[in-house]
């Protein structure tokens, strides 16, 4: 596993160099990486504790709004907003959690769209709350070290560091304890439950996990929009991007979010070019792609069959 | 001897249906209990019962004197139950290490002492070859023995086996009842229900059986086997 | 005097509008009886009648009721060569893998309507757009109306289909035990295929009905129809037919009365908020027998 931290390094390092090299594409790559951290938030409670969630944009809306209403009604700084949104995020989670784990499978994930969707409605109504449909402008922030919190560039490091927090996080627990008991809640949840496991507590965990580092992306998605509005933010098409994203590059692997979201949102850019609207089509495809053909994802299924040649070649 | 495992008058009801119908059983440190009976008998449902996979009407299981008749199943593994499947159930994406891993960060929550329990345990069921396969590959007698080994890894008090026995050609049916045996030696308790009267015979020390729900019989496995009742569960009457 | 008006009006309205969205309902629970699988893409097809009317009324002025004469077939095909060609690999996979397949056929279908029609919300304007009828005291729009009866028409329909026709005997054997119906012969492949297209011919006919009413918008409409179809049957029971359609009509109610007597910004909220509570507390549905908890 040290292989992976490795790996880790190697990539942050291009990536911090990519602005140097190309500074046209950095909002792409600003993106890729945003979508890297998302989905690796989404990974830990879709991918490997197997409870396929529809509505995690509710947990980017936190973390965004809070950022948002923070610096523009309380002049907070962000990284106070983000921590109270996170936090939020979590207890969320929770709450949310222990009232719909009891559902089974595809319920589930409609609870999410359901919760999801109100989250939103209340968004869009409550404007004493959230400036409602007419959105929070964020029209000022703190300079650290002189920093300009608005350039795109900063806002990429942000980023690239979002993506490496949650990249180093999933490492680190795929190899302990946790990430043990996550899978094997996954991949069967009576032996799981014969090994000692409470399925209910883990998947918690894992979902409160999941919401925060969710809801840290949103604060930095927050800060680089600048203008939030309830029906960008609270997306069901996002949530739907996220997830998709996770298993299209490979669920419960630890470089599947990554590579899922460059692909899509590197051939969405490259659709937007020629078509110039519709690029989710390309995720309608991929899906169906992988669930005819690699159910694995593109990671899973690579690491699969590596697997299996490394033991036919050592046996 | 200390009583480990004391089972008092357990009922089970589903709906209309009587799957254990007040039975009694218990077990003493270091025993080998059978559970033995006809299709159909209940002994699984007792088995689950006992282990909080199945729910329990009436009655009170307790465990080393704990009353765990309440306890969800995966408490009752804290304190001591290791159960096998009948049916394998191998956490598929995993390889073989890594589901009896699982079990072993149970008592191990670090993971280099976690691996060398893991490794430990495939190593008495002979599966240490076959580490870093993949679960889903391996064949039935195979998946038998990681079953067991994930049940090891839990450093068990009491060792529940469900059928271990079951559909092993006569060769692994052999090197199966050897893992058990060595396993015994060593001093853990076990419950196994079983179908396979072989392994009841080599190894219990004490068998009860049911018949429709109802224990019918008590004894050494040599009482049980000439006990007219029994025979006549097994084969009907004329 | 004039509040039991308006509540007979809010009533009504509420009634015709649940029986579209029941229309939409059966769609989904029929699909879901027989291939136990939830299709996120239902609320696309809607949404494919609504702007397949929308062509034909631009291009040749048909009234889109007349639409249906070219709808329903087409409809039905597609369907069925989706369930044939698509669906039927992952059928039996885990549940999710059918969820996340029909979220991609949803995508797919969503981005190609916005690639060939653009993003402005389209509607169909037709002559009696505005017209209401009047019962003493309290109106009714024509256009609710005519939906309201194509609905009753569809159900009918669908009705005599299933309980006096040997393919609706075959499709319910299908729906209670698919390795029984198998075992006594019944072509479970040829059946599902068949019933998807149902589902579509259903779905479509809602659309052609709605359109009048609505703006069709290619990518949120679906989304927003799926999640009505879903609430309509489990609020019914998923897999019940009878029960979805009183699904609908308890939704259409329920949406109505609820954004007049309580807050109206929150009308989608309130179906919403009674999906939940019968997902937690009533997961078989108010009225159905299946257990979906773990």
């Amino acid at each position: 596993m040290n292989r992976n931290y490795t790996i880790l390094l190697g990539l942050v390092i291009l990536a911090a160099l990519f602005p140097v090299v190309s500074s046209s594409y950095i909002t792409v790559g600003l993106t890729v990486l945003m979508f890297t951290g998302w989905a690796s938030s989404w990974n830990i409670l879709g991918g490997w504790a197997g409870q396929l969630s529809l509505g995690h944009a509710t947990f980017v809306g936190l973390g965004a709004y809070f950022v948002a209403i923070g610096a523009s009604q309380f002049e907070l700084a962000p990284w106070w907003s983000i921590l109270i949104g996170m936090a939020v995020a979590g207890i969320m989670a929770l709450l949310w959690g222990k009232l719909t784990f009891g559902l089974h499978g595809p319920y589930f994930t409609l609870s999410t769209i359901a919760i999801a969707e109100m989250v939103r409605l209340v968004a869009i109504n409550e404007g004493w709350l959230t400036g409602g449909a007419t959105g929070v402008f964020i029209d000022y922030l703190p300079e650290p070290f002189g920093i300009d919190l608005f350039d795109k560039t900063v806002q990429y490091y942000l980023m690239l560091a979002y993506a490496a927090i949650t990249l180093l996080i999933t490492i680190f627990i795929s190899t302990r304890k946790f990430g043990y008991q996550l899978k094997a809640v996954r991949d069967n949840e009576e032996a799981a439950m014969a090994a000692g496991i409470n399925p209910t507590a883990i998947k918690l965990k894992a979902f409160v996990l999941s919401a925060m580092l969710t809801a840290l992306g949103g604060g930095i998605y927050g800060i680089f929009l600048s203008f939030i509005e309830p029906h960008i933010i609270f997306n069901l098409l996002l949530s739907v991007q996220i997830a998709l994203t996770v298993i299209i590059g490979g669920r419960g692997t630890i470089w599947g979010p990554a590579v899922g979201a460059a692909v899509l949102i590197i051939s969405g850019e490259v659709f937007r070019t020629v078509f110039e609207q519709a690029n989710m089509l390309v995720y309608g495809i991929l899906i169906l792609v992988v669930i005819l053909a690699m159910p694995k994802g593109i990671v899973g299924e690579y690491a699969h069959r590596l697997i299996r040649r490394k033991y036919a070649n050592r046996a | 001897m200390q009583t480990v495992l004391k089972a008092d008058r357990i009922k089970v009801q589903f709906g209309g249906l009587i799957a254990v119908n007040d039975v009694s059983v218990s077990l003493k440190q270091g025993e080998v209990l059978g559970l033995i009976g006809p299709n159909g008998a209940g002994k699984s449902t007792l088995f689950n019962a006992i282990t909080g996979f199945a729910p329990v009407t009436s009655g009170q299981v307790h465990f080393f004197d704990q009353n765990v008749t309440a306890l969800p199943a995966y408490v009752r593994t804290r304190l001591g139950m290791g159960r096998t499947f009948q049916t394998e159930r191998p956490y598929e994406d995993l390889t073989v290490l890594e589901n009896v891993l699982v079990a072993a960060f149970l008592k191990n929550p670090k993971r280099k002492e976690a691996e060398e329990v893991a490794m430990s345990a495939l190593q008495k069921v002979g599966l240490a070859d076959r580490a870093h396969q993949l679960s889903s590959d391996l064949n039935l007698a195979r998946l038998r023995r990681l079953e067991l080994a994930k049940a090891l890894a839990l450093e068990p008090k009491v060792l529940f086996l469900d059928e271990i026995m079951a559909g092993l050609n006569p060769p692994a049916l052999k090197q199966m009842i050897e893992f058990v045996r060595e396993l015994t030696a060593s001093g853990i308790s076990v419950v196994m229900v079983e179908h396979i009267m072989q392994a009841i015979i080599e190894l219990s020390d004490h068998v009860v059986v049911l018949a429709s729900g109802n224990k019918i019989a008590e004894g050494t496995a040599h009482d049980v086997i000439n006990n007219e009742q029994v025979i006549e569960a097994y084969l009907g009457t004329d | 005097m004039l509040e039991l008006i308006s509540f007979f009006q809010n009533l009504s309205n509420g009634i015709l509008i649940g029986a579209v969205y029941a229309l939409i309902g059966v769609g989904l629970t029929l699909v879901f009886g027989v291939m136990r699988t939830i299709n996120f893409a239902h609320g696309d097809f809607v949404v494919l009648g609504m702007y397949f009317a929308v062509l034909l009324n631009s291009l040749l002025g048909w009234d889109p009721y007349l639409t249906l004469i070219l709808a329903v077939p087409l409809g039905f095909i597609v369907g069925a060569g989706i369930q044939k060609y698509l669906l039927s690999r992952v059928i039996d996979e885990k549940h999710e893998s059918m969820l996340l397949a029909t979220l991609g056929i949803s995508l797919v279908i969503a981005n190609l309507l916005l690639l060939t029609f653009g993003g402005e919300p389209q509607s169909v304007h037709v002559s009696y757009s505005t017209s209401t009828l009047q019962v003493s005291d309290v109106r009714i729009s024509v256009v609710l109306l005519l939906a309201g009866l194509a609905t009753v028409v569809v159900i009918t329909l669908l009705y005599l289909l299933l309980n006096k026709t040997e393919i609706g005997r075959a499709i319910r054997a299908t729906a209670e035990n698919r390795l029984g119906a198998e075992l006594v012969g019944v072509n479970t492949k040829r059946i599902q295929a068949i019933v998807f297209g149902l589902g579509m011919c259903l779905a479509v006919t809602a659309g052609v009905s709605l359109i009048p009413l609505l703006f069709a918008s290619p990518v949120t409409t679906g989304a927003l129809f799926t999640l009505k179809a879903f609430v309509v049957t489990v609020l019914g029971g998923l897999g019940n037919i009878g029960a979805a359609i009183m699904g609908g009509l308890v939704l259409g109610v329920v949406e109505v009365l609820g954004a007049s007597y309580l807050d109206s910004a929150y009308r989608d909220a309130y179906g919403l908020l009674v999906f939940l509570l019968v997902l937690l507390l009533k997961p078989e549905g108010l009225f159905g027998k299946t257990v979906k908890r773990v």
